[in-house]
């Protein structure tokens, strides 16, 4: 993917563009919102990080103009500001998604994934396939290797969720909003225990394990 | 009725006038027994007086004159007073305008004069008489009062001199009838002039803690209304108002100095994160990737408590309470079961869900949740495996909504509930177990910004446990129909 990382705080900026490099994207970098609105409008973008705090033009006055232009490019809005209420302003301003500051780097990187990924026409999709796994979204149905597997509904959605998104990283933040629609971070091990419900009826029988925990930043379903 | 009364007797101008009204009435009073005694009995001992003094004059007359000296002088003063009564008996032959008085009538002998009014001669008594009705003497029909002294002239003689006092008597008993009506109508009237003055006080005051709760409550816009008369309730006011402002001015300070913090602190504790994180996947070494896996932890977990502290000092400036709205809280509960459920399994604990009918409240679905989670993590991390976790929704007596959640834990302590609530606070058992410190305060803040109420108290007490369990509730007010 081709990524634009709109970001006045140098050192986080390099960072970022460090990790997303080495996950295999291409970078460019704006240290302020006047620049960053013109690379955007230039070149053609797969996703869009912006900061909300730039200097010389902010990220959602950057925003709109980028959406009254008429580019649908998925942008991921960050800030400092984490209250649910300024989120909603990031995402009534066209944002796809919002991530508040302090973020870890690898939900960082599973939100622009999962963003790149939702811009492909795949939202009329019925059916879900990851490896021997498959996901009717119409008949409520999972089958692995042709075995039907009962899931409980909210059981059915993370691993609707997880397929989505498989092969990528999926962070226990971004299954809380997507599976739960929760915007704050319980003290507790709550999803470890949903996922192991899920792992017990997806792995358990079959000789190769799919979900897969990744150390300091989710889950992956494996292909 | 009851409780009304006591909250008047509770008002203070109310109890001043009510004092003010019972010194009235005492004065009055006083002021009754002067005027009676002024008029009523002093004008009687005039009469006595005159009778004392008529009598003497008769005393010298029988010793001049004799028997028929006083029978003439009785016939001559008998007819130009009205009010001056005689009965003279000599030898048993009355004479007199008293003939009708009863004594005389029984037996006509002067004796029974005496018996009627007892021996001694020197008090003077109040009778009663039916005076002459032919109109001779143009009295008055009916039973008169009247005063008299009776003397014995001699063995067989004896006289009684009495005034008729009913017209006195009259006068003064309308001028005390008057009188006690009038205080009856100033102590009435004061009482409803203290109720006034009490209620607008009440009223008056009411406001003022009105304003004091609302801005406990975070709602630092509401100002004290003034009359500007001057008055010391204008002027405290006034004085809450200045404070208010001062309070204002410094809220603001410390939100913009908190909100400066938390993007200045935010941004360096993110690359710190990133960096570690970044090491972590390049790191070759296993140890290594883990302890900087575990710093990076770490760091989240530093970054976390920071977040909890700014998110409920946002809560607690109360900014967030327009956006509540009408809201079912039973897929609230419900969807809060379903996540937890599992973790309680896997806690070995029983976790019962209790919804008792449909309900409205005015919340905000996702801080709701956040509460509730928090308190059922509470009890799932303080339950012994074995115990029970009860998620209840319902409505209580008073008919407000109720959300609680009851565990067989340890409970805490009576005199702790309050603190637990405060920052930081963590229970010394508690110490070895993770966490903040902040849970319960962020619930504290959650309720407070839905002016709901956050109830600490004993569980019901696990089986073959001494425990007594923990039951926190949140008891949310009842929402206005608008």
């Amino acid at each position: 993917m081709r990524i634009l990382v709109v970001e006045d705080d140098e050192i986080a900026a390099e960072y970022v563009r460090k990790g997303l490099m080495e996950a295999g994207h291409v970078v460019d970098l704006a240290g302020d919102g006047e620049l960053g609105l013109e690379m955007a409008k230039s070149a053609d973008y797969d996703a869009l990080v912006l900061d909300r705090m730039l200097p010389k033009r902010d990220g959602l006055s950057l925003l709109t103009e980028l959406r009254d232009d008429g580019d649908a490019t998925p942008v991921l809005i960050l800030s400092a500001l984490g209250e649910v209420d300024q989120k909603v302003e990031g995402l009534r301003a066209g944002g796809d998604d919002y991530l508040a500051k302090p973020y870890s780097f690898a939900e960082l990187l599973a939100r622009v994934e999962a963003m790149g990924r939702r811009s492909d026409p795949t939202a009329a999709v019925t059916k879900l396939k990851a490896g021997d796994l498959e996901m009717d979204l119409l008949a409520r149905t999972v089958k692995r290797a042709d075995q039907k597997i009962l899931l409980q509904p909210r059981e059915f959605r993370l691993l609707e969720c997880l397929m989505r998104h498989a092969g990528k990283v999926v962070t226990r933040t971004m299954l809380l909003e997507k599976v739960w629609d929760y915007h704050f971070d319980p003290q507790t091990n709550v999803i470890d225990v949903h996922i192991s419900r899920l792992r017990a009826k997806i792995d358990k029988e079959f000789e190769t394990p799919m979900l897969h925990t990744v150390r300091g930043a989710g889950y992956r379903l494996q292909v | 009725m009851f409780a009304p009364l006591k909250r008047l007797y509770r008002n203070t101008i109310f109890r001043l006038s009510m004092i003010a009204a019972a010194q009235f009435a005492l004065l009055s009073l006083f002021m009754l027994g002067y005027i009676y005694y002024a008029t009523v009995i002093s004008e009687l001992n005039r009469v006595d007086k005159e009778v004392r003094v008529e009598l003497e004059d008769f005393k010298k007359i029988h010793k001049v004159l004799g028997p028929n000296g006083v029978h003439e002088q009785v016939i001559q003063s008998m007819l130009p007073v009205r009010e001056s009564l005689y009965a003279y008996s000599y030898q048993g032959l009355p004479t007199g305008n008293l003939e009708r008085l009863p004594a005389f009538k029984d037996d006509g002998r002067a004796k029974s004069v005496a018996k009627f009014f007892g021996q001694n001669n020197s008090n003077a008594r109040t009778f009663i008489y039916s005076p002459f009705s032919d109109g001779k003497l143009g009295a008055p029909p009916g039973v008169h009062r009247a005063r008299g002294q009776y003397i014995k002239l001699s063995e067989e003689e004896f006289l009684f001199v009495a005034r008729d006092v009913e017209r006195l008597m009259v006068k003064s008993e309308r001028i005390t009838r008057a009188l006690i009506i009038a205080m009856i109508i100033a102590i009435a009237m004061g009482l409803l002039s203290g109720l006034f003055v009490a209620g607008r006080f009440a009223r008056r005051v009411g406001r003022l803690n009105k304003l004091a709760t609302d801005v406990r409550s975070g709602d630092l816009q509401r100002r004290a209304p003034r009359d500007e008369s001057g008055d010391e309730l204008d002027v405290l006011a006034e004085h809450l108002n200045d404070m208010l402002d001062h309070i204002g001015r410094l809220m603001q300070a410390m939100r913009y100095a908190g909100d400066s913090i938390a993007h200045d602190l935010r941004s360096p504790l993110t690359r710190l994160k990133t960096r570690l994180e970044s090491a972590a996947m390049e790191a070759k070494d296993d140890g290594v990737r883990e302890t900087l896996h575990s710093s990076s932890d770490d760091a989240s977990e530093l970054l976390r408590t920071f977040e909890s502290v700014l998110h409920i000092a946002r809560l607690e400036t109360g900014d967030r309470r327009e956006l509540l709205l009408p809201l079912n809280p039973n897929v609230v509960i419900e969807d809060i079961a379903e996540l937890y459920e599992p973790s309680c399994e896997d806690a070995g604990l029983e976790f019962a869900l209790e919804i008792e009918g449909k309900h409205m409240i005015r919340a905000d679905r996702g801080l709701l949740s956040q509460a509730v989670s928090n308190l059922v993590e509470n009890a799932i991390k303080y339950t012994p495996r074995g115990g029970a976790i009860t998620l209840r929704l319902r409505k209580i007596r008073s008919g407000r909504v109720e959300i609680s959640v009851t565990d067989t834990g340890p409970g805490i302590p009576p005199d702790e509930r309050q603190r637990v609530k405060e920052r930081f606070v963590r229970l010394e058992k508690s110490r070895t177990l993770p966490g903040s410190g902040l849970g319960l305060s962020l619930v504290d803040a959650i309720a407070d910004l839905h002016r709901a109420k956050f109830e600490l108290s004993d569980g019901p007490g696990g089986p073959e446990s001494e425990l007594p369990g923990l039951r926190a509730a949140l008891v949310f007010p009842r929402m206005k129909k608008t």
